[in-house]
């Protein structure tokens, strides 16, 4: 125990005596994880953003006015029946007239007209889909013979009317914008554990007198190695502290503005609630991409 | 203390450092070993501090069998055996009592007993006054003590002295040879190396003459001759 003492505290020496080298070396883990972090936290908001849009994607079926409460019932067996069906809610002709009135109440000409031709609207389905990647498995359903003769024939299935390909767009974006998290974060993690190598290597390189007399009077391998990994890992250490400020102050001074375009909200709740689960994971990964570099650098340039 | 029997050792660019070398050194003896550059001397304490490992024969330090021993046991083996160099090997960034503590800290001594032992150690070797001080803020002859103490403060069986005089003047040289004796007279075997004539002849102790990798001479109140016995 003592001796492990002794090793931290060399360490934490070692950095202190390297300042420039240290901070340099933090600085660039600073960034890598502050990258990864808000790489985390866009991921997390537009999935998030995703799902509450996907959540309001509705196929719509048209039914036929004649149609009876069997062949109804056939239709919804029918669609459930494809897997992908999270929910279907049946609109009634009269529902549907009074969602079109609530929707156009301040165009007294619509109404108006309405209620000149009668209620044309049609019954139908409005189905919610599981995984809206698999919307052709309920669109092929209304084509079925057996169900295709029980639909509207001048109102076709539709996908929530026009916002479909506003939707699709929203979600490449977002799908482009969480792979570049991850291209930078795997980019700023090489970059970090190149620089930390470099460092541990120049230290070790520094210091070859001094190792060469801990040696000599029979210092163990683990005493004279455990410095440059406490010095290394200090790095990481401070860099999930500083990081995790950093990001926490970014989340929350622009998450107002920008929960206007995505779904920040779930996020900032999430570092509300759970601040030291946030602070421990950089630091697993901070105090990991630390101590691989120096045993890279170790096992490379300190032959003991 | 010391045993070499037919210690031979070649190092992997074939060249001869020892051969066949039979050594046999008493405890509390004050052995000194003179030769030339390349005789052989310093692959001799080498062998010892397992800095090398011998390539033939059979090498025993305080009852150690070095054919025995793991790696993992070399820092064991250097802690039982105290050395001192002739460039002094001080840390130069530790105060003179952080690099005497130095060679406790690394065997896991408790804090406790470093503050007790190193301001003794200091004493022997008449650095109290020098604690604090930083190893560039004093002369070579108070390094070389400062790297005695270190040496000696795990009280080691035996002491190998390799060159401790060749930086050294003349009166600084004289005050770490009796410095040894004085350490020789506590019991601890001695073992020096050095070039200096003077020293050697005053000394009128054991002297062990290396030449190409072989003892050539080996006498108890022995003199500083070259190769050749002359």
């Amino acid at each position: 125990m003592i001796q492990l003492w002794r090793v931290i505290q060399q360490g934490a020496r070692n950095f202190m005596r390297n300042a420039w080298l240290s901070t340099a070396a933090t600085a660039v883990m600073t960034v890598t994880l502050c990258i990864i972090i808000i790489s985390f936290i866009s991921n997390s908001a537009l999935t998030s953003t995703i799902k509450g849009v996907t959540d309001k994607i509705d196929v719509s079926i048209y039914l036929k006015d004649t149609i009876t409460t069997e062949q109804r019932d056939l239709i919804r067996h029918r669609l459930e029946a494809t897997g992908n069906v999270r929910g279907i809610d049946y609109i009634s002709k009269d529902e549907a007239i009074a969602r079109f009135k609530e929707k156009n109440k301040n165009d007294p000409l619509q109404i108006q007209a309405i209620e000149e031709t009668g209620n044309t609207l049609p019954a139908s389905y409005s189905v919610k889909l599981k995984d809206r990647n698999k919307l052709d498995s309920v669109l092929k359903t209304t084509t079925e013979p057996a169900i295709r003769p029980l639909l509207d024939d001048k109102n076709p299935a539709s996908i929530t009317g026009t916002r479909k390909d506003a939707i699709n767009n929203i979600i490449k974006g977002s799908n482009f914008v969480i792979k570049l998290g991850l291209i930078a974060s795997i980019i700023f993690v090489t970059i970090s554990t190149l620089i930390i190598f470099n460092t541990i290597r120049m230290a070790i390189f520094t210091r070859r007198d001094e190792i060469e007399i801990m040696k000599l009077v029979g210092a163990t391998k683990w005493f004279i190695r455990g410095p440059f990994i406490i010095e290394a890992t200090l790095y990481g250490i401070i860099a999930a502290i500083v990081a995790t400020a950093l990001s926490y102050t970014l989340l929350l001074g622009t998450g107002p503005r920008l929960s206007s375009y995505i779904d920040v909200e779930s996020t900032i709740s999430f570092f509300r609630s759970y601040p030291a689960l946030i602070i421990l994971g950089e630091l697993v990964v901070g105090i990991f991409i630390g101590a691989f570099s120096s045993l890279l650098a170790m096992s490379r340039y300190l032959k003991l | 203390m010391i045993l070499f029997d037919r210690v031979t050792k070649v190092y992997p660019n074939q060249q001869v450092a020892l051969s066949g070398l039979n050594l046999h050194i008493q405890p509390k003896e004050f052995v000194t070993i003179v030769g030339s550059s390349g005789a052989g001397k310093s692959t001799l304490i080498k062998l010892m501090t397992r800095e090398e490992s011998h390539t033939s024969g059979k090498i025993i330090v305080g009852g150690l069998d070095y054919d025995t021993i793991t790696p993992r046991d070399v820092p064991l083996v250097r802690r039982r055996i105290g050395v001192v160099f002739q460039d002094f090997k001080l840390l130069p960034n530790r105060r003179v009592g952080e690099n005497v503590a130095f060679a406790l800290e690394v065997s896991g001594a408790r804090g406790r007993e470093i503050k007790r032992a190193v301001p003794k150690m200091l004493q022997l070797v008449g650095l109290s006054s020098k604690e604090q001080a930083f190893p560039n803020e004093l002369s070579g002859g108070e390094r070389q003590r400062v790297a005695i103490a270190r040496a000696l403060i795990r009280q080691p069986k035996i002491l190998i002295a390799d060159e401790p005089t060749g930086n050294l003047d003349p009166k600084n040289a004289w005050e770490i040879i009796e410095l040894l004796l004085k350490i020789n007279r506590f019991g601890t075997t001695v073992l020096l190396t050095t070039h200096n004539k003077e020293i050697v002849n005053a000394l009128k102790r054991r002297v062990i003459t290396i030449n190409r990798g072989r003892i050539i001479k080996d006498e108890e109140q022995g003199r500083y001759t070259l190769e050749g016995g002359k």
